[in-house]
């Protein structure tokens, strides 16, 4: 009986880091279920879904009400991760458990790799104000135009589409949202800026883990009972960090994370390995 | 004056289904701990549509976390509708286009998982 509050406690955690560290939490959450808890890797990436969906839900909610994403570009591009996931989705009951385990291993350490380098500094020029476009206007112009929002002009739809497929893909396979692909590729390719871009991902995510969660859900891919403690744990301790999050010095956090990404990686690929 | 966006009405609902969804989840954590049921007992429940209705009339748990976790994965999805309303009633077409392939896109998700 002491695994319940175990995966309370662990699910809270993994929900505090991503929220703190900008990410889904599904990095986290698949390393904890097979290391900690002796899941097969499809069952976590199952349960991990869900979770990522919660985060996604409960933080694309705040975006959405404070103006800050990008909701018309991020249904756009959600269209092309949906598939991706779907398509994904598919794959993971494929591949088999060992391959998938050395895939993610080299997943966590890009992830870590990527965060202890740090992101640009955030700046206030991504944060949107209420659209002054009208509809008719909109429906007027190129696609671009359409989706841009104010103070910036998206471009490299093309690159921008290809790298949300990528994304979504990733995240059937993995069980993670993504927003490790998706917020590079808005931000750097696609001209959004950074915080419009972190917000649209984070809403993005939602669509894409479902599209992935339902084919695992029908499959036999999802364990009601693990999924409903650690799924609660994410939305307490993502709520939790969401108010805490200005006491944290995140450079420390950061390299922390990248540490410990690093050490899992490593418990991934011996496993995987044995 | 800048006009109002839809943003918003569906941050509201988008918060109001996720709290409802995590609290069905919860209810069915709290009733898992009271029935003495392990989270690693194996095998696990699968899920099934079919079935959901009759578990839930019979109160069995099963039941309870399929609802919570189904209306977890479904959440997104209703956002995707609210928007799908908004932009039509705001008279942007395309976007509503592009709402619908989305819901296209995960039913389409539902009926190749429930077919394989």
């Amino acid at each position: 009986m002491t695994d319940l509050p175990l995966l309370l406690i662990g699910g809270g955690a993994a929900g505090a880091f991503g929220a703190l560290l900008g990410l889904g939490g599904g990095i986290l959450i698949v390393p904890l279920l097979t290391l900690g808890f002796g899941l097969e890797l499809r069952e976590a990436v199952g349960v991990s879904l869900v979770c990522v969906i919660v985060t996604s839900s409960a933080t694309a909610s705040v975006y959405l009400q404070r103006d800050q994403a990008n909701l018309r570009l991020g249904m756009t591009l959600e269209m092309f991760t949906a598939v991706a996931a779907l398509g994904g989705g598919l794959v993971a009951f494929l591949l088999p458990d060992r391959v998938l385990a050395i895939m993610f291993a080299a997943l966590l350490l890009f992830v870590a790799v990527t965060m202890t380098r740090g992101r640009a500094a955030q700046s206030d020029d991504g944060v949107s104000e209420p659209d002054g476009v009208s509809a008719e206007r909109r429906d007027g112009v190129d696609l671009a135009e359409a989706l841009s929002g104010p103070g910036y002009r998206i471009h490299s739809l093309g690159p921008g589409i290809a790298g949300s497929l990528f994304a979504g893909i990733v995240s059937a396979l993995f069980g993670i949202g993504g927003g490790i692909v998706k917020v590079p590729v808005m931000h750097l390719i696609m001209g959004v800026p950074l915080r419009v871009a972190t917000a649209t991902s984070n809403l993005m995510i939602g669509v894409t883990a479902s599209a992935g969660g339902l084919i695992y859900l029908f499959r036999g891919g999802i364990d009601p009972y693990v999924a409903a403690p650690t799924a609660v744990g994410v939305f307490v301790g993502a709520s939790l960090a969401a108010r805490l999050a200005h006491r944290v010095d995140l450079r420390v956090l950061r390299l922390l994370f990248g540490v410990m990404l690093v050490f899992t990686a490593l418990q991934m690929a011996l496993r995987a390995s044995q | 004056m800048k006009p109002r966006g839809i943003e918003r009405p569906i941050g509201l609902l988008l918060g109001f289904a996720t709290v409802a969804s995590i609290s069905l989840l919860a209810a069915g954590t709290a009733a898992m701990a009271a029935s003495g049921i392990a989270p690693l007992d194996r095998p696990f429940p699968r899920f099934d549509l079919a079935g959901l209705p009759p578990d839930l009339a019979n109160l069995h748990l099963s039941g309870l976390l399929w609802l919570g976790l189904l209306a977890v994965i479904l959440t997104p999805s209703l956002r995707v509708a609210a928007s799908l309303v908004g932009f039509t009633a705001a008279g942007e077409r395309r976007m509503a286009v592009v709402a619908l392939a989305v819901l296209a896109i995960i039913c389409l998700s539902a009926a190749v998982g429930a077919g394989g």
